[in-house]
C-alpha cells in the first residue's frame, strides 16, 4: 500500500513537472528564438515481488526541445541570403535616387541645357548677357557632377562606418557564443541539455548569419565551432577569434578611396579579409562599396574628365570676346592687358581621371572675366560663332567610350545600368523574403508554441494530477480502513 | 497534418499583409504622381528612353530658337536686298533715260544728285543692323562695315547656325558678295567641328569617311549661277561711275553702266532667291520638328506616364485582396480553445 501511494506521488510529480513546462511554454510563447519544450517521461524500474512483476509509477528522464537542426541550418541560410539582399536593395535604391532624374532636373537636364547656351550664344555671340548664362549653366554641370561624385563618396564612407559597427556585433556575439558554449559545457552532464541555453545560443548564431554566411558543428563537449564561410573559424568552444576594422591608404583600400575601411583579423592586421565574406550584410555592403560605387565613381569621373577635355581642347583654339590690338607686323599678341587673349581653358583642366568629377570648376579666367568666354576662331571677330557652335556640336559627338557613344548616351546608359542592377536587387530580395518566410513558417511549426495545444495539455495535465491525487487519497483511505480493522 | 503554432501562423499573416501593404503603397505612389516609372528600376529601358527623348526635345526647342533667330536675320538680309535691288532699278532707269542724247547737261546734272541720293542709300543699306549686329560686316559685326568712300571693313565669315539636329545654315551675307564680288554661299555649312582638327582626328571617323566630294559637289549645285558673274561689279563704284557719267555730261559712259547694272541686278535677284530658298529650308525643317516633337510629347507619356483605368483597376483589386485578408486573419486571431473551456 505504501507503494501504491509511492506510484501516486510519482504520477503527481510527473505531472506536476509536465504542467510546469507547460506553464513554461505558455510564457514563453513570444519569446523570440524559443522553442517549445517538452517533459520526457517513462516508466520506474519494475519490481518482481513473489514472482509477480509490478509496475513502480512513472519518472521524468529530461526536458527536451522540440528542435530540428536541418530546419535550423535552412533558416539560418535563408536569413543570410535575405540579409544579403535587403542589405543590397536598400543600397541600390540610395544609390539610384543619385541618379534618379525623372521628376527632377539631374546631370543629364543641366549638360542638355549647358549645351543649349552655348547654341544660344552661337545666336548671338555679342551678346554679353548670353555669356553670363552659359556661364551659370556651366557651375550648374560643375555642381551637379560635384553633386553625383560626393554622394557617392559620402555613400562609401557610410558604408565604411556601417561595417565598423557590424565588425563589434559581430565580436560581441561571438564572445556571447563562446560564453553560452562554457555554460552549455557546464550545466550538461550525462543525458541532461540545457534547453534555454541552446536556444539561445541558435538566436545568436541566426543573428551572427544576417551579417555572413554561418557555418556551425557542434563538438564532443557540446560546444559550438562557429565559422565563417570563405573566411575562418571565428568561435572555438570558448575561444573567439576576433575581427577588426583597418583604414587603408587608397592603392591598399578595395575601393579606390583613401582612409576606406577593410576587415581584418585582430591578430593579423596586415591581411585583409573584407572580399572573402560569402553572404548576409557584410558582403552586399563590401559588394556595394566595391563594385557598384566604385563603378559609378569611374565612370563619373570619367565622364567629367572627357567633358572638361573636350571643351577646353575647343575653347583653347577662340578668342577673347574684346578687341585685341594687332602690333607692328600684323599679328595679334596672345596677351594684352586683361590676359591671354586664346588658348584659354573654359574649365580648370584636370590633372588626372581620378577624382576629376570632384575637381570640376571654372578656369580661373573664365571665373574672372566674362569676355574670356571666347566663341571666334579669329582675333576681332565679334560676330565669329565658330567656337560656341562647335562646343555645341560636342554633343552629339562620340566622345566616350573610346568614341563609341556620347556623353548622354554613355551617361544615360550608366542610369539604365543602375537601374537594372537596383531592380534586380529589389526582386531577389522579394523573393528571398518569400524563402525566409517560409524557412521561419516552417521552424516555427515545428518549434513555436501553440497556445491551444498547451491549453489542450493543461487540461490533459490537470486531469492526470487530479488522478494521482486520487490514487494518493484512495491509498489513504484503504489505510484507514485497514487501521479500522484493528480497532 | 502540418502543425500550427501561434508564431507560425502569425508569421504567415505577416508575410502576407506586408506584401499586399508594399503592392498598395507602391501604386499609391504610382496614383499620386500618375507615373508608371518614378525611379529607373522601375522600368530601365523606358526610363532611360524617356530621358533621352525628354532631352531631344529640349533640343528640339532650342533649335526652334535658332530657326526663329535665322529666319529673322535672313529676313532682314532679303528686305535689304530687296531695297538695294529697287535702288539699282531706279539707277538703271535713270541711266536709260538718260543714255540718248535727248536730255541737256544741265538735266543730267539735276539728275546726278538724285543718283548720289541713291548711292547713300545703298550706303545706309549696307549698314543696316539688326540689333547691334551689323548684317553685312561678317564676322566683324560690331563696326560699321562700309565707311562713306564704299570701302568694306568687314571680314568674309560666314555665321552659321544648327536650326536641326546636324543642319547648319548660313544666316548672313557678308558685304563683299553682295556689294562686290559674286561669290555665291553654300546651302548647307560642313560640320563646325572641322574647324577643330584635334578634336576631329581623335574622335570622329565617321566625319572623316564623309567624302569631300560630296560637300564640293553641294557647293557646286549652289553656285551655278556663278558663271555669269565672274567679272566683279562694285554697286558704290557703279553708281559712282554714273554719277561721274551724268555729270560730265558723257552718254557713252552712261550706256556702258547700263549692261552693268542688269548684271548686278541680276546677280542680286539670284541672292534673294538663295536667301529665299534658305528661309523655306528652315521653314520646312520648323514643320518637321512640330510633328516629331507631338510624337516625342506621345512617346514619353507611353513610357513613363501610367496608364490610369489601369492603374485604379489594380489598386481597387489590390485593396479588395487587403480587406479580404484582414477579414480571414480575423477568426485566427481572436479565437483560442481556452474561450470555450470555461
Amino acid at each position: 500500500m505504501s507503494n501504491l501511494l509511492n506510484i501516486g506521488k510519482t504520477g503527481l510529480d510527473a505531472s506536476k513537472k509536465s504542467l510546469q513546462t507547460t506553464g513554461h511554454n505558455i510564457a514563453n510563447a513570444n519569446t523570440e528564438g524559443y522553442s517549445r519544450q517538452r517533459v520526457h517521461q517513462t516508466t520506474n524500474t519494475p519490481i518482481s515481488k513473489g514472482g509477480l512483476i509490478a509496475g513502480t509509477g512513472a519518472r521524468v528522464v529530461s526536458t527536451n526541445r522540440v528542435h530540428d537542426q536541418f530546419v535550423e541550418k535552412q533558416l539560418t541560410q535563408s536569413i543570410s541570403n535575405n540579409d544579403y539582399h535587403r542589405t543590397r536593395s536598400e543600397h541600390l535604391a540610395m544609390v539610384e535616387n543619385v541618379f534618379n532624374e525623372i521628376d527632377q532636373d539631374g546631370l543629364n537636364y543641366v549638360l542638355n541645357r549647358f549645351y543649349n547656351s552655348f547654341r544660344d550664344l552661337a545666336n548671338q555671340p555679342e551678346n554679353e548677357t548670353i555669356r553670363s548664362v552659359v556661364r551659370d549653366s556651366a557651375n550648374l554641370v560643375s555642381k551637379d557632377f560635384r553633386r553625383i561624385r560626393s554622394s557617392l563618396d559620402q555613400h562609401a564612407r557610410q558604408i565604411d562606418r556601417i561595417m565598423e559597427t557590424e565588425i563589434e556585433d559581430i565580436n560581441t556575439i561571438s564572445k556571447r557564443i563562446a560564453n553560452l558554449n562554457a555554460e552549455i559545457a557546464r550545466l550538461e552532464v550525462g543525458n541532461d541539455t540545457a534547453p534555454d541555453l541552446r536556444d539561445q545560443r541558435d538566436l545568436l548564431v541566426r543573428t551572427l548569419s544576417e551579417s555572413f554566411d554561418v557555418h556551425t558543428y557542434l563538438d564532443e563537449k557540446n560546444r559550438y565551432v562557429v565559422s565563417a564561410k570563405g573566411v575562418g573559424t571565428l568561435v572555438s568552444g570558448t575561444e573567439v577569434q576576433e575581427l577588426a576594422v583597418k583604414s587603408m591608404a587608397r592603392n591598399e583600400s578595395s575601393n579606390n578611396m583613401d582612409g576606406s575601411y577593410e576587415i581584418v583579423f585582430k591578430r593579423k592586421p596586415g591581411f585583409s579579409i573584407t572580399a572573402n565574406f560569402e553572404g548576409g550584410r557584410i558582403e552586399a555592403l563590401a559588394k556595394t562599396r566595391n563594385e557598384d560605387l566604385r563603378t559609378l565613381q569611374d565612370r563619373i569621373d570619367s565622364t567629367a574628365f572627357e567633358f572638361m577635355n573636350t571643351v577646353n581642347a575647343i575653347h583653347r583654339r577662340g578668342y577673347v570676346n574684346r578687341n585685341v590690338e594687332a602690333n607692328v607686323n600684323g599679328e595679334f599678341p596672345s596677351q594684352d592687358r586683361r590676359g591671354p587673349t586664346t588658348g584659354i581653358d573654359f574649365f580648370r583642366p584636370p590633372e588626372e581621371r581620378y577624382n576629376a568629377a570632384n575637381m570640376i570648376d571654372l578656369s580661373a579666367a573664365v571665373k574672372g572675366d566674362l569676355s574670356n568666354v571666347a566663341t571666334a576662331l579669329t582675333p576681332n571677330s565679334p560676330g565669329d560663332n565658330r567656337v560656341a557652335i562647335a562646343i555645341s556640336k560636342l554633343q552629339h559627338e562620340r566622345i566616350m567610350a573610346e568614341g563609341t557613344s556620347t556623353l548622354e548616351e554613355d551617361y544615360l546608359q550608366m542610369i539604365g545600368r543602375v537601374g537594372i542592377e537596383a531592380g534586380k536587387a529589389n526582386f531577389d530580395f522579394e523573393q528571398a523574403e518569400g524563402l525566409l518566410a517560409q524557412a521561419v513558417n516552417m521552424r516555427e511549426r515545428i518549434s513555436g508554441v501553440s497556445i491551444d495545444e498547451e491549453t489542450a495539455n493543461m487540461v490533459r495535465y490537470q486531469h492526470a494530477y487530479d488522478a494521482s491525487a486520487r490514487v494518493m487519497r484512495t491509498a489513504d483511505e484503504m489505510f484507514k480502513t485497514v487501521l479500522g480493522i484493528m480497532r | 497534418m502540418s502543425r500550427v503554432s501561434e508564431n507560425s501562423s502569425q508569421a504567415s499573416l505577416r508575410h502576407a499583409l506586408n506584401r499586399t501593404k508594399s503592392k498598395m503603397e507602391d501604386l499609391q505612389l504610382k496614383g499620386s504622381t500618375l507615373r508608371s516609372v518614378v525611379r529607373p528600376s522601375d522600368n530601365p529601358l523606358s526610363s532611360v528612353e524617356g530621358l533621352t527623348l525628354k532631352s531631344s526635345r529640349a533640343d528640339n526647342t532650342q533649335f526652334q530658337r535658332n530657326s526663329d533667330h535665322a529666319l529673322l536675320s535672313l529676313n532682314v538680309t532679303e528686305n535689304a536686298i530687296e531695297s538695294l535691288t529697287d535702288i539699282l532699278v531706279k539707277a538703271k532707269e535713270i541711266a536709260i533715260a538718260q543714255s540718248s542724247d535727248f536730255y541737256n547737261p544741265e538735266v543730267r546734272q539735276a539728275v546726278s544728285n538724285e543718283i548720289n541720293q541713291l548711292r547713300n542709300q545703298a550706303i545706309s543699306i549696307a549698314n543696316k543692323r539688326v540689333g547691334q549686329r551689323y548684317i553685312f560686316g561678317g564676322f566683324n559685326t560690331l563696326t560699321t562695315p562700309f565707311n562713306g568712300k564704299g570701302e568694306y571693313q568687314g571680314d568674309t565669315g560666314k555665321i552659321t547656325v544648327e536650326v536641326s539636329k546636324d543642319f547648319f545654315i548660313p544666316i548672313n551675307l557678308h558685304g563683299e558678295e553682295v556689294f562686290f564680288t559674286a561669290d555665291s554661299l553654300p546651302a548647307q555649312q560642313e560640320n563646325p567641328l572641322r574647324n577643330f582638327p584635334e578634336i576631329e582626328n581623335q574622335l570622329r571617323d565617321d566625319l572623316q569617311e564623309l567624302p569631300d566630294e560630296e560637300i564640293i559637289f553641294g557647293r557646286e549645285l549652289a553656285s551655278t549661277s556663278e558663271q555669269p558673274f565672274q567679272t566683279r561689279e562694285n554697286i558704290f563704284s557703279l553708281l559712282e561711275t554714273l554719277y561721274t557719267a551724268l555729270n560730265n555730261d558723257d552718254p557713252k559712259l552712261i550706256q556702258s553702266t547700263l549692261e552693268r547694272f542688269d548684271t548686278t541686278i541680276d546677280r542680286l535677284i539670284t541672292l534673294r532667291t538663295q536667301v529665299g530658298s534658305l528661309s523655306n529650308s528652315i521653314e520646312n525643317t520648323r514643320n518637321v520638328m512640330d510633328a516629331e516633337n507631338i510624337g516625342k510629347e506621345e512617346r514619353i507619356s507611353q513610357l513613363l506616364d501610367a496608364d490610369v483605368a489601369e492603374l485604379f483597376s489594380d489598386i481597387t483589386k489590390q485593396q479588395a485582396i487587403l480587406q479580404t485578408t484582414y477579414k480571414s486573419s480575423q477568426g485566427l486571431l481572436n479565437s483560442r480553445l481556452i474561450d470555450f473551456l470555461r
